[in-house]
């Protein structure tokens, strides 16, 4: 499958909403710093998936293995949560400036004032975001909302980045700016899994995996 | 978020810690003496209790309520000493153990307030009874406290003797205090059975003369009883022992009966 | 309305000579609704977070109650206060009846299903998502619930606000466990109830105008505050 070093591995994960399987994966290796497009349709499953990896969402059985460990959810599911950072489809900004909505996360980390405030610029910049640091988040375009959000992921560098449908409804400039965002962040060494219902290779993905019905195809 | 419901749990814990500390100064010391309204709001106690308190250093809590639930806070143990105007009650109280015995402290009058036509013609009547029934045959509208109080028990006791069973549309229990079930009185035109003490106090604000006063059965005793620390270990004894003894003290009998309203006496020591 | 223009007057008499008696009791009545809206919010919005965000059996149920309770007759609350905190109760041994304590405990019961009705009203408001972007983004629980108070500020102030006019106003628990005492348990509305009994309405008008006041000076200050933020998007 790939040379690349495993980071996780999940096993017999299944979840269950209001007595609906919605989720039922026999098993799920995440390497390192690879690209991935996890591609179905609508209702198939992908943002549970998404979720189950970012630790957000626990499932109702499965096994999780980091560093060859095999572990019980509630051990895995620190490690997910300190190693992954999931985006939604519509990212959630906080009714502060784009600066500060960059700055939090990285504010529960040990950082000095000066070398958090030097990071927040240097990663504004990366987004073309600079000219609207002091602006309210709540302001912002459709795609400079999701551009702030990739940021405020990015400065954090999270060993594994879930986006949930990231170009959806966005006018073409912003996808196109989004798109190589993406790719960017891709090539930086930390794995990214891309859920989306479009075509997976506007993405170059190192590998597409489909799900259908909670359920992977191979 | 299973965590959540720990964290929940938590704060109850620190929630009634912060509660309990604030609380505690559930001071001791303290004499809790309850007691009608009509002793309270015409002014009396006000004259009385900083007189005691200040001579013994034994702050006092007065909780004015009706003649029923003082005295239900006395069975309860909620209060350490009583002065109430209900001599049956008050004696079922010392019978009945929750109370060590009843002196008798003063006395004032009940009389009958009415419109100033007077359409059941009771003006000059010398006993209450005789009033009643007149109102009761004539339709006039009457108010009763209908809560248990004093003068509502002292009313029921008067209905009985006369055998007469109020009810209709011209009876109307309000169920509030004497004040303003006199103000209610006012605006309806109605008779209505009243201590003569709140009356008075009112008098300026009503038009609702007394028509029947210094009746034969119009006396109106207040006594004195402090709860049975046999039944309710953490009653102040002392404090109640001490404030009984001073209640029946020449001066305090000097106060009571120096305390005018509108230049009237109101209440009379019982020698 | 003779009666009510002079009234009104010596009310205002009463008030800027600085009346001991009513500033006091002004003053009880401030302290005991100030503790007890201090010591029952954290609880409150522990809870609203709980019912907003938890995932658990009854939670429906119990938003269903919690709703059904704003409703709650403060009488009732006194009266079954009484019962568990009179000396024959339960809780007799805690001495606290007749106390401010007993009226702090009175008003916090009376203002905790408000409080979490109109928190958790202003939670649902801010999507899940909200929440999922702090814990994902590295934020602890207190951490994310800190967030998400300070995106719903407005919610929570008001909810604050109405939850101070419930019990500031309230009568009937405080006056049944509290005792209406001098100087100790009597508070604006206890106060008022008792001046209108004795029929010295000036007394009560000039109450009732200090929570008018003070009710409309709340309401002014957060409209200003939110009105600030409005014009700043």
């Amino acid at each position: 499958m790939s040379n690349l070093p495993e980071f996780i591995t999940i096993q017999n994960v299944q979840k269950y909403i209001s007595n609906r399987m919605v989720l039922d994966i026999d098993e799920l290796v995440v390497y390192q710093s690879e690209c991935v497009v996890v591609h179905g349709p609508n209702g198939s499953g992908k943002s549970t998936l998404l979720k189950i990896l970012a630790g957000l969402m626990t499932p109702d059985s499965g096994v999780a293995t980091t560093n060859g460990v095999v572990r019980p959810w509630r051990q895995a599911i620190r490690e997910f949560r300190a190693n992954a950072v999931y985006l939604h489809q519509t990212p959630y900004l906080f009714d502060r400036s784009v600066e500060d909505n960059i700055a939090y996360g990285l504010r529960f980390r040990n950082r000095s004032q000066s070398v958090l405030f030097s990071e927040v610029q240097s990663a504004m910049e990366w987004a073309g975001l600079s000219h609207l640091a002091k602006r309210n988040a709540r302001d912002l375009s459709g795609g400079e909302k999701q551009r702030v959000a990739l940021t405020r992921a990015r400065i954090l560098e999270p060993k594994l980045l879930l986006l949930d449908e990231p170009t959806a409804a966005m006018d073409r400039k912003s996808r196109k700016q989004t798109f190589s965002l993406i790719r960017d962040l891709a090539s930086g060494g930390n794995a990214v899994y891309i859920a989306t219902h479009e075509a997976a290779d506007l993405y170059q993905p190192d590998r597409v995996i489909q799900l259908d019905y909670g359920k992977l195809v191979v | 978020m299973i965590h959540s419901l720990r964290f929940l749990l938590f704060s109850l814990a620190i929630t009634l810690t912060l509660v309990m500390a604030s609380a505690n100064h559930a001071a001791d010391g303290i004499l809790r003496l309850a007691t009608t309204t009509s002793t309270e709001n015409s002014g009396l106690l006000a004259k009385l209790v900083p007189q005691f308190s200040d001579s013994r250093d034994i702050p006092v809590h007065v909780i004015a309520v009706g003649t029923g639930r003082a005295l239900n806070h006395a069975r309860n143990g909620d209060v350490d000493v009583v002065l109430v105007h209900a001599k049956n009650a008050e004696l079922d109280l010392v019978n009945s153990g929750f109370g060590i015995e009843r002196y008798e402290v003063m006395y004032n009058e009940f009389v009958i307030a009415g419109p100033e036509t007077d359409p059941a013609e009771i003006s000059g009547l010398s006993n209450l009874g005789t009033a009643f029934e007149k109102i009761a045959n004539s339709g006039a509208l009457f108010v009763s406290r209908g809560d248990d109080s004093g003068t509502h028990k002292k009313e029921r006791q008067i209905w009985d003797e006369v055998d007469i069973e109020p009810n209709g549309d011209w009876y109307k229990e309000v169920g509030l205090g004497m004040g303003r079930s006199l103000q209610i009185a006012d605006e309806l035109r109605a008779y209505i059975l009243t201590d003569k003490g709140t009356w008075l106090a009112l008098k300026r604000k009503l038009s609702l003369p007394v028509h029947v006063q210094g009746a034969s059965d119009g006396r109106n005793d207040y006594g004195i009883i402090a709860v049975n620390p046999e039944k309710h270990s953490h009653v102040n004894i002392e404090a109640a022992e001490q404030f009984i003894d001073w209640i029946q003290s020449d001066e305090a009998k000097a106060v009571i009966s120096g305390h005018k309203v509108e230049g009237e006496q109101l209440f009379y020591v019982i020698e | 309305m003779d009666g009510l223009i002079g009234a009104s007057a010596e009310a205002l008499r009463l008030l800027f000579t600085g009346d001991r008696e009513i500033w006091e009791i002004v003053a009880i009545s401030f302290s005991v609704s100030f503790r007890a809206i201090l010591y029952i919010v954290p609880l409150a919005i522990l809870s609203a977070f709980a019912l907003a965000y938890g995932n658990f059996p009854g939670r429906r149920v119990l938003i269903t109650i919690v709703n059904a309770l704003v409703a709650l007759p403060a009488v009732v609350v006194g009266l079954l206060l009484y019962m568990l905190l009179s000396s024959s109760g339960p809780f007799g041994g805690w001495r606290l009846l007749f106390t401010q304590g007993a009226m702090i405990i009175g008003q916090m019961i009376l203002a905790f299903p408000l409080l979490v009705a109109m928190i958790h009203v202003s939670l649902q408001g801010v999507d899940l998502s909200a929440w999922q972007t702090a814990r994902t983004l590295g934020a602890s629980i207190f951490r994310a619930m800190f967030t998400i108070m300070r995106e719903v500020r407005f919610g929570l102030i008001a909810a604050i606000v109405a939850g101070f006019g419930r019990v500031v106003s309230e009568v009937g628990c405080s006056i049944m466990v509290g005792g209406n005492i001098l100087h100790h348990t009597r508070n604006i509305p206890t106060a008022i109830a008792l001046e209108t009994s004795k029929g010295e309405f000036e007394q009560g008008i000039a109450l009732g105008a200090v929570l008018i006041t003070l009710a409309l000076a709340l309401n002014f200050a957060v409209a200003t505050v939110r009105g600030r933020d409005m014009a700043r998007h």
